[in-house]
């Protein structure tokens, strides 16, 4: 019996993917799992498109959970041509995901079985990958998906740099070497050579410090845990995607991330134009800058010794230090110079995000 | 237990087999891929503008040094350029076509020794290749090749026919194929090979967005089977334009998520108005190919150069039903208007914009400029006149008609569509001295009824007079300029070139109207002479093989629905060949066909 598992085993083994052979066939199945999304954007070089995969045969799709979804109602086109509108009707924003429900009678779709693909083992360092997605938003309607190849760099976690650049996930996700977060790649399908879902193409992410960008996808097997109700809850894409089919996924409360750094109480006049100096507009009662002397039209002129010429400039220093620590100012004020110290606080909880009824 | 060693050791030896195959096949992969370039990597031209401080790529497609690049390669070099090939030899190079639109060019390089014969890549049909192929570019990006060796990369066709909109009017891709092989600036105009080392695309551009102008992983080549539909112009030294339908196109989405693709406006100065297309009816296919949306339908019209005729398949609700139609349309430009000849008029009475002198922008330099001769409307008008010459040299072969420049009569049978029983018909076409000077008249006579008759050069003409017998759209006029083409040749026009390759679509003997032939069959390629002579504008169609003339669309003004005439059965007459079947055209129905027991051919008094 077991001789005769070998053999099958070895049958199957011994045509293995020669190394250049068209991977056309995957491209074709795995593009009919997959839609391309049209949103919102389209303004301060967001793109108003992106992608998702089917993971019902009712028309559940999977996507990421960014600004396209910032309304509730998109339209989406299908492999066959069909556009058709969805909804979103739940997120998850410690995944980084949502999911849509496509609107209409519809049945029969192909897609991927979430709950099937995190079974798989995780990809490994120098394994080959395709990356299927809208990128640039190049195919509409029942034009295929784009597709490229490259090997897994590396399976590590997202650590985004507090103001060099924000990551919207943070647990482990693939590295890969090929360029597959482009504008609407977000979203798209990180297939092994079967056409076998390994993970998710993330958004854009770009290091402002060396002008770098970063090409991750979140994988299938991905889990998260946050406190409900004061119990620790460990919710995994499957359960994500099941429980949203079922209708009845319950959002983790996500603590809204800073990208100012630490609270002082300052706020700015407006940023109208690229370089706008950092006049002070308002001070919050009872800040830190409140307490330490800071007024409404002062000109901070120094943060530790920084020049800070312009709103932005503040704004990139201040977002790299930590709260607790202590900075200090030069200021001008009218024709005076003058020198204050401060302490920067905890970050202020913003309220979370909602998913529609 | 001793059974589980047995197996343990057969699994090991599996393992060692399959290793040894795998290892097998990636080396037998990579030896074809080495020999896949180094079979192709002669062919990769370095193109050097501005003493080497800019460039692009090219590929040599013959082994009389003609090579294809981008455009916007050569735009900044002007009509000549600098070569250097993988022989570490660099040559000079003069520009003899351009597709703007499409961002192509066609250069020929100099040989170094007459008859050189250099190394070129052959074209695919890039029709078969499918995302998820692998390819492979050449080129030389951020100019790295001082010594004029390509740079390889390799990488996957991320999608085919696709559509990537145009700045402007110009440097349009359509139905081009999307790569994720690395091209970055410099490796403009290189070769697009696939795994058997066959040309698939130019390389021309990416989606470089926010990133810089570097590789994002998105690279658009022009398909290859685009510019063969340009390469008979391009090789004509012309400036080609690109086609519109003269309509707008919208896509209508039903509430079952299908969409439809509807004219929302229509041109009437337009081919496809002539031919029946009108706002609301519905396109279905076009050249063939389905279309349902507006990238498929762009695509489809990016492929083909302005003139060119092709199907197009529309259906109409009518009453209860809907009707489907199939016509054959010519296709309008998208740049501009015909360039007259500078100091013609133009019809509308505005004087003629001074001609550009392009010597004065950029002249042409070095040993390849005397291939070179400007003129409006063409990228090079040397290489016009060098195939018009060759066309002309070809058909002389089919007879000497100088000598027989007098009248010239025929007999034939006629079957007309308006007339049920075949009827002898008389033609002829008389060239009467009148003192000093010469007058043309054309007479054909049906029966015993008075001739139609034209005086073709007579002043202050009623534009119907032209356009005699009714029906025909102008067969009188027509067989004035075929007599003047067959015994003057140049010297009988105002405007003789060469009009590059197009399709041409000869009716089945037995068909009376359009609609009922299947003009997807009927197509053949044909070369094409261009022609005006007072207000007749006439295009000549030659076979590729023969050069043998095959027919002719003759129009007497602009916007107007040409009397098209198609010559068959040849045989000899006194050592030249004339034609014995002529069946002529018009709006789409057959006006009579001319079977000619006949010719009597005689010299000018």
């Amino acid at each position: 019996m077991k001789f005769r598992l070998c053999l099958v085993w070895f049958t199957f083994m011994a045509a293995p993917i020669a190394a250049q052979d068209p991977v056309t066939k995957v491209a074709v199945d795995v593009n009919k799992k997959l839609v391309k999304i049209f949103g919102t954007g389209g303004f301060k070089g967001l793109p108003s498109y992106g992608t998702g995969i089917m993971v019902s045969p009712q028309g559940h799709v999977l996507t990421v959970n960014n600004h396209i979804l910032t309304t509730t109602m998109v339209r989406v086109h299908l492999y066959d041509s069909r556009i058709l509108n969805a909804k979103v009707i739940f997120r998850e924003p410690e995944l980084d995901l949502a999911m849509l429900k496509i609107e209409g009678d519809i049945d029969f779709m192909p897609h991927y079985d979430i709950e099937e693909a995190k079974k798989q083992p995780l990809a490994e360092n120098g394994d080959w990958i395709f990356a299927s997605s809208n990128s640039f938003q190049i195919a509409t309607r029942d034009e295929p998906m784009s597709i490229m190849h490259g090997v897994v760099a590396a399976y590590s976690e997202l650590r985004g740099r507090r103001g060099v650049f924000e990551a919207p996930f943070s647990g482990e996700v693939y590295f890969v070497d090929c360029i597959a977060n482009n504008p609407g790649a977000a979203g798209g399908a990180l297939t092994n050579r079967k056409g076998q879902l390994l993970g998710i193409v993330g958004r854009e992410l770009k290091n402002t410090l060396t002008d770098t960008w970063i090409n991750y996808a979140v994988p299938v097997q991905a889990k998260i845990e946050f406190k409900r109700e004061d119990k620790l809850v460990k919710v995994d894409i499957a359960e994500f995607v099941s429980e949203s089919i079922a209708g009845k996924y319950r959002q983790s409360e996500k603590v809204a991330r800073q990208d100012r750094g630490g609270y002082t109480g300052v706020v700015l006049v407006a940023n109208p134009v690229m370089a706008t100096p950092p006049y002070v507009e308002e001070v919050e009662p009872g800040s830190p800058a409140y307490n330490a002397g800071l007024r409404p039209d002062d000109l901070i002129l120094y943060v530790d010794g920084e020049l800070v010429s312009t709103i932005k400039l503040y704004r990139e220093i201040m977002s790299q230090i930590p709260p607790g620590s202590e900075i200090k100012m030069e200021i001008q004020r009218g024709n005076k110079l003058e020198s204050i110290k401060l302490k920067v606080l905890e970050p202020k909880k913003a309220p979370a995000v909602s998913a529609p009824k | 237990m001793a059974r589980c060693f047995l197996l343990a050791g057969f699994y090991l030896s599996f393992c060692q087999l399959l290793v040894a195959q795998d290892l097998a096949a990636v080396l037998k992969a990579e030896k074809a891929r080495i020999d896949v370039v180094n079979k192709v990597r002669p062919s990769t031209v370095a193109i050097l503008i501005g003493g080497g401080t800019n460039g692009g790529t090219g590929v040599l497609i013959s082994d009389d040094g003609y090579a294809l690049t981008n455009f916007h390669v050569t735009q900044p070099a002007g009509p000549t350029m600098k070569c250097g090939l993988p022989d570490k030899v660099l040559y000079d190079a003069v520009l003899v076509g351009l597709d703007k639109v499409g961002d192509v060019a066609l250069i020929k390089l100099l040989p170094k020794t007459p008859g050189q014969k250099f190394p070129f890549a052959v074209m695919a049909d890039s029709d078969t290749v499918n995302e998820g192929d692998w390819s492979i570019a050449m080129g030389n990006p951020f100019l790295l090749a001082t010594d004029f060796t390509p740079t390889v990369t390799f990488g996957l066709i991320s999608g085919v026919h696709r559509y990537q909109y145009p700045s402007g009017v110009i440097l349009e891709y359509t139905d081009c194929i999307q790569i994720d092989t690395s091209i970055n600036p410099g490796n403009s105009g290189g070769p697009l090979f696939n795994m058997k080392g066959e040309l698939i695309g130019i390389n021309g551009r990416g989606s470089f967005d926010k990133r810089g102008r570097v590789n994002s992983g998105v690279g658009y080549a022009i398909s290859i089977n685009q510019i063969k539909n340009f390469m008979g112009h391009l090789k004509a030294g012309i400036d080609t334009d690109h086609a519109s339908l003269g309509t707008l196109v919208t896509t209508q989405t039903e509430s079952t998520g299908i969409s439809k693709m509807r004219v929302s406006q229509i041109l009437d100065e337009s081919d496809v108005y002539r031919r029946g297309l009108d706002v609301g009816d519905e396109l279905v296919s076009f050249a063939g190919r389905q279309i349902g949306s507006v990238n498929h339908f762009k695509n489809v019209l990016g492929l083909y150069p302005r003139g060119w005729r092709v199907p197009l398949q529309f259906t109409r609700e009518e009453k209860d039903a809907v009707k489907k139609y199939d016509v054959l349309a010519r296709l309008m430009g998208v740049q501009r208007k015909e360039v007259k000849d500078p100091g013609q008029p133009d019809p509308e009475g505005k004087p003629a914009p001074a001609p550009i002198d392009i010597k004065k922008l950029l002249g042409p330099k070095g040993p390849a400029a005397k291939y070179f001769i400007a003129k409006p409307g063409f990228a090079n008008f040397y290489f016009n006149k060098q195939e018009k010459d060759r066309l002309m040299t070809a058909f002389a072969k089919h007879g000497n008609f100088a000598p027989v420049n007098g009248n010239w009569d025929v007999a034939a049978k006629s079957s007309l569509r308006l007339i049920r029983e075949p009827i002898t018909t008389k033609i002829s076409i008389d060239e009467v001295k009148e003192g000093a000077g010469s007058k043309s008249v054309v007479k054909i006579g049906y029966g015993s009824s008075n001739p139609y008759e034209l005086e073709p050069l007579k002043g202050s003409q009623e534009p119907l007079a032209l356009r005699m017998p009714e029906n025909s759209g102008g067969f009188n006029a027509a067989l004035y300029v075929y007599h003047r083409l067959l015994t003057m040749g140049e010297k009988g026009f105002d405007q003789f070139h060469h009009g590059g390759v197009e399709p041409y679509y000869p009716p089945p003997a037995d068909a009376r109207e359009a609609k009922e032939v299947n003009w997807g069959k009927q197509r053949t390629l044909v070369e094409v002479l261009k022609t005006s002579h007072g207000p007749f504008q006439t295009k000549w169609y030659f076979d590729l093989k023969t050069a043998q003339l095959v027919g002719m669309e003759h129009r007497s003004a602009d916007n107007e629905d040409p009397c098209e005439v198609f010559f068959s059965d040849y045989r000899d007459v006194g050592g030249r060949q004339l034609p014995h079947r002529i069946a002529v055209w018009h709006n789409d129905n057959h006006y009579g066909t001319f079977d000619v027991s006949g010719y009597k051919l005689a010299a000018a008094k």
